[in-house]
């Protein structure tokens, strides 16, 4: 089994549902977003950067095959869950911050200060708190906590808490568009092989040799 | 003890001191007391650390010249090498404490560490250029650890002969080690393809070349200070200025090969770099090559080298060159955003997509794609504290160990 996901860039309406699922559900602190949406050649959301055409490009950890990031982690914090997934373990990342240099695509966030700190900076009412309200363990190692160690690196989890109770990534469950999917990549058969295969999907940043796992639909062009 | 020794002693002794406190102070509170966020997530303690190790191969250029190539008239400022090697090589593993998040978690680096990761290989060749750079200097001691110091020394029957071999022995290892930390640490950056700007093969043999440049540099300018400028060394200040022209000339060669060649191509990134070191920083950029060239001929003057104002002013004007040289790591690393794209359909535009900085700065969007870093006043007070550690460290074995020649001390 090899985890992987397709995003639908056609079915993609750019309402950044995902986003806030994934802030709310993942305790995300002020500041700090996993998963974007953006309006590629845009300097605003929702502006077509030239007439006629407008797109949206959801981003998050690519969860790749070849991640270094988990080749630059000293202690092996950030590691590859048997199912492919790129976790970190809450518990022994040092902090070093050396993974976020690594990373290409920009989606590893530090923890500048305790959360509950960041909270009150950034104005939120006092005691408030969202998110999956549990720690998650999994094989012993935290890979989730809703309120994160100050001084720790965080990202995407393909939501771990969700999926190992069977349930999908609160993204995949908050498009409205139902863009996103996930399945398995070792499957010729799979739903998602499949649409890799006839849909002419495309990777981020390919030439980087990361082997990223999630895969993106082209668009058609839209009229406007 | 002098008073100015005794008063540099309390001087760099309290700046220490004050740099532990801010450190305790920033791990209460947290790296938000830096000016660093997620898009820029490196700044001035890591480019202390490739400052610091820099610093550190004066022991090298001492002990390989003495022992490898038989240059028998620097041996006197041997110790001197050694000892500012192992206050320079410790200060660079104190640096990086203050960038760890959670640096009471360090034994996991002894627990679980994964042994692909630079970081690892450098922390590794780091102590052990520290562990040999101390085992050369008290090999060299050990023929003056006499009086009070006698209990410390080894007991053999010819302590001179037995150091002589010895130092002979370690000098091709120290020499090993020596480069492995200019090269790993010069590998942490420059094995990421991330980042356009650090992924070159010429940034390990530049490391070497500017270390060789100011380790010898912080030599000349430690043996200017202890000695004088009088006639007796000015012959083995002679060479050691030499080897720092040379050195900083194949850095300048090293660095102007790679600008020529990013440059030459243009593509989208490497335009960006470029707007980076001549736009941003065009006049840190200028600094940073005029002043080792300038502060390296200076001391191949006579003139300068025979007078210790002079020879200082010339041998900090380098030192301060090469550290705006380590500063300048990092901008237009992380100004350039490794993540860009043509728009589908936009053939022609370069897109970067923002980075959430992690941070709330008033006045500033949550999502950066550039960002202009100086470092906070808790960031400069570490590194000036740590500096004024290697400082004191070497006055320290001055007033206490064997470490200069004996006619003056
Ligand atoms: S996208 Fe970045 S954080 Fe995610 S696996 Fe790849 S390199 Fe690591
Ligand atoms: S910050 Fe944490 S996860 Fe990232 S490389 Fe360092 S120890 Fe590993």
């Amino acid at each position: 089994m090899k985890m992987g996901m397709v995003i639908d860039l056609e079915k993609c309406i750019g309402c950044r549902s995902c986003m806030v699922a994934c802030k709310q559900h993942n305790a995300q602190p002020p500041g700090t977003w996993w998963n974007r949406v953006f309006t590629p050649g845009s300097h605003h959301h929702l502006t077509p950067p030239a007439k006629g055409i407008e797109f949206f490009l959801p981003v998050h950890c690519q969860h790749c095959e070849n991640a270094p990031c988990a080749k630059v982690c000293p202690v092996g914090a950030t590691y590859h869950a048997p199912d492919g997934a790129v976790l970190i373990d809450f518990e022994r990342c040092i902090g070093c911050r050396y993974c976020m240099s690594a990373c290409p695509y920009g989606v590893r966030q530090f923890n500048w200060e305790a959360p509950e700190k960041a909270h009150q900076r950034a104005g939120y009412q006092e005691h408030y708190r969202f998110g999956y309200p549990e720690d998650h363990r999994k094989e012993g190692r935290l890979v989730y906590a809703p309120l994160r160690p100050k001084g720790v690196v965080e990202k995407c989890t393909f939501c771990a808490q969700y999926r190992d109770k069977g349930e999908l990534p609160a993204c995949v469950r908050g498009c409205p568009g139902k863009a996103r999917m996930i399945g398995d990549l070792d499957d010729p058969d799979s739903e998602i092989r499949k649409l890799i295969r006839e849909r002419n999907a495309f990777q981020l940043l390919p030439e980087k040799g990361t082997k990223p796992t999630v895969y993106y639909l082209p668009p058609k062009a839209k009229e406007i | 003890m002098s008073a100015t020794m005794k008063n540099a002693l309390r001087i760099s002794g309290a700046l220490f001191l004050i740099a532990i406190v801010a450190w305790l102070y920033q791990l209460k509170e947290g790296l938000v007391l830096t000016n660093l966020q997620n898009s820029y997530s490196w700044g001035l303690y890591i480019s202390g650390l490739a400052f610091f190790v820099g610093n550190a191969a004066g022991g090298l250029v001492l002990s390989s010249s003495i022992y490898l190539f038989g240059v028998k008239k620097l041996k006197p400022l041997a110790k001197l090498g050694a000892l500012t090697a192992f206050a320079n090589v410790t200060a660079a593993m104190l640096i990086v404490l203050p960038d760890i998040g959670k640096p009471i978690r360090l034994y996991n680096m002894l627990l679980h560490p994964n042994f692909m990761s630079p970081l690892v290989w450098d922390v590794i060749v780091l102590n052990l250029y520290a562990a040999v750079s101390a085992l050369y200097l008290y090999i060299l001691m050990l023929p003056d650890l006499t009086g009070p110091l006698a209990r410390f020394a080894v007991k053999v029957a010819d302590p001179a002969g037995f150091s002589e071999t010895w130092a002979r022995r370690i000098a091709p290892v120290a020499l090993l080690f020596a480069i492995g930390i200019h090269v790993i640490t010069a590998w942490i950056f420059s094995t990421q393809g991330a980042r356009d700007w650090w992924f070159s093969p010429a940034m390990a043999p530049d490391f070497v070349s500017v270390a060789i440049g100011v380790g010898t540099a912080v030599v000349l300018l430690a043996a200017a200070l202890a000695y004088g400028t009088g006639e007796k060394y000015q012959d083995a200040y002679q060479t050691l200025a030499l080897i720092v022209f040379m050195a900083v000339c194949v850095h300048l060669f090293l660095m102007m090969n790679d600008l020529v060649i990013h440059a030459w191509f243009g593509d989208a990134e490497t335009h960006r770099i470029m707007e980076i070191a001549w736009g941003d920083f065009a006049w840190a950029h200028i600094f940073e090559v005029v002043a080792p060239l300038a502060g390296a001929w200076l001391l191949l003057q006579e003139r300068v080298r025979r007078s210790l104002p002079r020879l200082a002013a010339s041998a900090g004007l380098l030192i301060v060159g090469v550290f705006v040289h380590r500063f300048l790591i990092m901008p237009a690393a992380y100004n350039n955003i490794p993540m860009t794209m043509t728009p589908l359909g936009l053939p022609g535009v370069h897109w970067s997509l923002p980075i959430a900085s992690g941070r709330f700065f008033p006045g500033l969007s949550t999502f950066l794609d550039s960002y202009a870093y100086a470092p906070s006043f808790i960031e400069v007070v570490i590194l000036l504290g740590i500096m004024a550690y290697a400082v004191f460290l070497v006055l320290l074995a001055i007033a206490k160990l064997p470490i200069l020649a004996k006619e003056v001390s």
